[in-house]
C-alpha cells in the first residue's frame, strides 16, 4: 500500500503517518501540507506546499502514484485560520489531490476525514443520529465537511474506488490544537443558561487509529467515531476547576468576543456545540471497523485539563548562564 | 436478520455511577460536593445519572405497584417495552418504577414532551427524543426503554402502537405492558397494576427496518396489551 497523507503537517496527519511507517503492509508513505510535520518521521516523504498551489500539489501526487489516501485536508475553522480560509482550503485540497491521486492510476482506496458536523443541530434533527441520518449542516464546519463527502462520493462512483468518510466528534488532545480545547481551558468558561447539551469528544490518537483502520480494511460508506459517554458545557468546566458563566440569546455575542480576545476564537461549529451540544451513535465504527477501545469522552476532557495545569518550571542557571555569555 | 445485540457497547466509566443501573443515592452534602466537582457523567442522550439517582428514583420508587411478569424483564442489554397511556401521562412515571424495583434498571421514557427547559429536565431524568432513530440508538446502547401506545381517554384501553419506533428497534427483544391504576373506575387509589408479557421478536429471515414486519409486530404487540387489559378488567 503506498498511501498519500494530505494534511501531513497537522497533529493528526502527522500521528497518522507515524502509525504508518510502523506497519510492514505499507509500502511507502508520502504527505504534503503548508506547514511541516509535528513529529519526527522516518520514511514518510514530506513535502511542503499549499494545498491551493494546485499545480505543485497535482505533480507531487502523481509522482507518488499513491494506492491509497488518507485525506486529513480538511481544515477546521478556528484552529489554525479563519472561515473563509478553511473553506477555500479544504476545498482545493480535496478537489486537487483527490484528483490528481485518481489520474495517477493505481488509487483502490480513500479515507476522508469529516466530522459530526455534517448532521447538524436543532430542528426536526435526530438528536443522536447515525450513518443513516439525513446531513442538514448548520455551521461552516459541517458545510466544509460535506462537501468534501460530496466530492470523495463523487469519485467512487465515478472510478469504483470505496471511499469511507470518517465523521469524527470534535477532536481534542493534550497537544492537539483545537478551538473547542481553548474555550474549555479559559479561566471562565461561557455555558449556556437554559440548556445544559451533551457533547463527545475524540482523542487525537483514536481519530489517527480509526484512520488508520478504515485504510487497512478499505472500509467503504460513512463511520461516526467518537468518544464512548458524553460531557456536558456545564460538567466539563466544573471538571476543569473553571467557572462556567451562564448566557443567554444576545449575550452569546458578548461571550464570543471576550472569548476572542482571551485568545480563544468561538467559530460557529464550537458555538452550536457549547448551546446545542454533539453526539452520534458510533457503533458501525465499533463492529465494523473494530474500534471498541477508544478512549471515553470523560477522560479526553480530563486530560484537557492534565494537560492545561502542568506548570512551568524556572529554567536551570547552569544553563542559562553560558546562553547569556554567548549573547 | 442482522443481530442487533451483538453492536451493544460496553459502560463507560461514569465516576461510580452506573448509567444503566440505579445506584445508591448520595447524601445532599455529598450530592452538592459531586456536582460543584463536576465528578458525574452525563451520557450521549442527555441523561445524567447523578441526577437521576438523586432526584427520578426515590419518587417512581414510592410509587405502590403490583407487578407480574418480572421475568420478563431483561437484566441486562436493550429492549422496548411498549405500554399503554392514558390521558396524564402517569403511566411511564409508574412503569418506570417498576421496572427500578423489579431489576434495578433505569428506564428511557422515549416522546417525552421537549419544551425549552423542562425539556433539559426531561431529558436530565431519562427522557429520549421522539424519532425512531433516537429509540434505536438508546436501545443500541444497551438500555431499557418505553415507548407509549397512542394516547387513550381511558387509561385502560390500548391505543396504536408507535410502528415508527417499533420498525427502527426491530431485532431486539419487544415486551407489551400493560398499567392499569388499581382503584375502581381507573382511580389510583391502591397499589397500580403493571403486567409485562413475554417478548415479541419477528420472524428470523426480517431485515431490519422492513416496514411490513414492524406494522405485523405493532399490531401484535397492541393486541397483546389490549387482551392483557381487557383479562385484567374482566377478573
Amino acid at each position: 500500500m503506498r498511501v498519500l497523507v494530505t494534511g501531513m503537517g497537522g497533529h493528526l496527519g502527522t500521528r497518522v503517518a507515524q502509525l504508518l511507517e510502523a506497519r510492514d503492509d505499507v509500502e511507502a508513505v508520502a504527505g504534503f501540507d503548508f506547514v511541516p510535520p509535528r513529529r519526527r518521521l522516518s520514511r514518510s516523504l514530506f513535502k511542503r506546499i499549499d494545498p491551493r498551489d494546485r499545480d505543485r500539489l497535482v505533480e507531487f501526487v502523481r509522482g507518488f502514484a499513491p494506492t491509497a489516501v488518507a485525506h486529513f485536508g480538511v481544515y477546521e475553522p478556528g484552529a489554525r485560520m479563519g472561515v473563509r480560509a478553511s473553506v477555500e482550503a479544504s476545498d482545493d485540497c480535496t478537489v486537487n489531490a483527490l484528483g490528481a491521486a485518481v489520474r495517477a492510476g493505481a488509487l483502490d482506496r480513500v479515507v476522508v476525514r469529516s466530522g459530526l458536523e455534517v448532521y447538524g443541530r436543532g430542528g426536526h434533527r435526530h438528536e443522536v443520529p447515525d450513518e443513516h441520518a439525513p446531513l442538514g449542516p448548520t455551521t461552516p464546519y459541517g458545510r466544509i465537511c460535506l462537501d468534501v463527502e460530496a466530492h470523495a462520493a463523487g469519485l467512487a462512483r465515478r472510478h469504483g474506488v470505496p471511499v469511507a468518510a470518517l465523521r469524527f466528534a470534535p477532536i481534542s488532545g493534550s497537544r492537539a490544537p483545537s478551538p473547542l480545547g481553548r474555550l474549555l481551558r479559559l479561566p471562565a468558561v461561557p455555558v449556556p443558561a437554559l440548556a445544559d447539551p451533551p457533547f463527545q469528544l475524540l482523542h487525537t490518537d483514536d481519530a489517527a487509529r480509526a484512520m488508520v483502520a478504515a485504510l487497512v480494511r478499505q472500509a467503504d460508506g460513512a463511520f461516526n467515531v467518537v468518544g464512548p459517554g458524553a460531557a456536558s458545557p456545564w460538567q466539563a468546566a466544573r471538571l476543569g476547576n473553571r467557572v462556567p458563566v451562564p448566557f443567554v440569546g444576545p449575550g452569546w455575542l458578548v461571550a464570543t468576543r471576550v472569548a476572542e480576545l482571551a485568545g480563544s476564537p468561538v467559530p460557529p461549529h464550537v458555538l452550536e456545540l457549547i448551546r446545542k451540544g454533539c453526539v452520534a451513535d458510533g457503533g458501525r465504527a465499533e463492529s465494523e471497523l473494530g474500534l471498541t477501545d477508544l478512549v471515553p469522552t470523560q477522560e479526553v476532557v480530563a486530560d484537557l485539563y492534565a494537560w492545561a495545569s502542568v506548570t512551568a518550571l524556572p529554567g536551570s542557571p547552569t544553563v542559562a548562564a553560558p546562553l547569556r555569555g554567548a549573547g | 436478520m442482522p443481530d442487533a445485540l451483538a453492536t451493544v457497547r460496553p459502560a463507560v466509566p461514569n465516576y461510580g455511577i452506573d448509567a444503566d443501573r440505579v445506584g445508591g443515592r448520595d447524601s445532599v452534602v455529598a450530592a452538592a460536593k459531586r456536582r460543584w466537582e463536576g465528578r458525574y457523567a452525563v451520557d450521549e442522550f442527555g441523561g445524567d445519572p447523578h441526577l437521576q439517582d438523586f432526584l427520578f428514583a426515590p419518587v417512581v420508587g414510592r410509587i405502590p405497584v403490583h407487578l407480574e411478569g418480572a421475568e420478563h424483564l431483561p437484566r441486562e442489554g436493550g429492549a422496548l417495552l411498549v405500554a399503554n397511556r392514558g390521558p396524564m401521562f402517569t403511566e411511564p412515571f409508574v412503569l418506570s418504577g417498576a421496572v427500578q424495583r423489579a431489576v434495578g434498571r433505569r428506564l428511557r421514557l422515549v416522546g417525552l414532551p421537549n419544551p425549552p427547559l423542562l425539556g433539559v429536565f426531561a431529558h436530565k431524568l431519562g427522557g429520549v427524543g421522539r424519532r425512531a432513530g433516537d429509540a434505536a440508538a438508546v436501545l443500541r446502547a444497551g438500555h431499557l426503554a418505553a415507548a407509549p401506545l397512542a394516547m387513550q381517554i381511558s387509561s385502560t384501553s390500548a391505543g396504536e402502537a408507535p410502528r415508527p419506533v417499533i420498525a427502527a428497534t426491530l431485532g431486539f427483544p419487544l415486551l407489551p405492558v400493560a398499567v392499569r391504576p388499581g382503584g375502581p373506575g381507573g382511580v389510583p387509589l391502591r397499589p397500580w397494576a403493571v403486567t409485562v408479557g413475554a417478548p415479541l421478536l419477528p420472524p428470523d429471515d426480517t431485515e431490519p427496518g422492513d416496514p411490513l414486519a414492524a406494522a405485523e409486530l405493532a399490531e401484535q404487540v397492541r393486541a397483546e396489551i389490549a387482551a392483557m387489559l381487557h383479562g385484567a378488567r374482566g377478573e
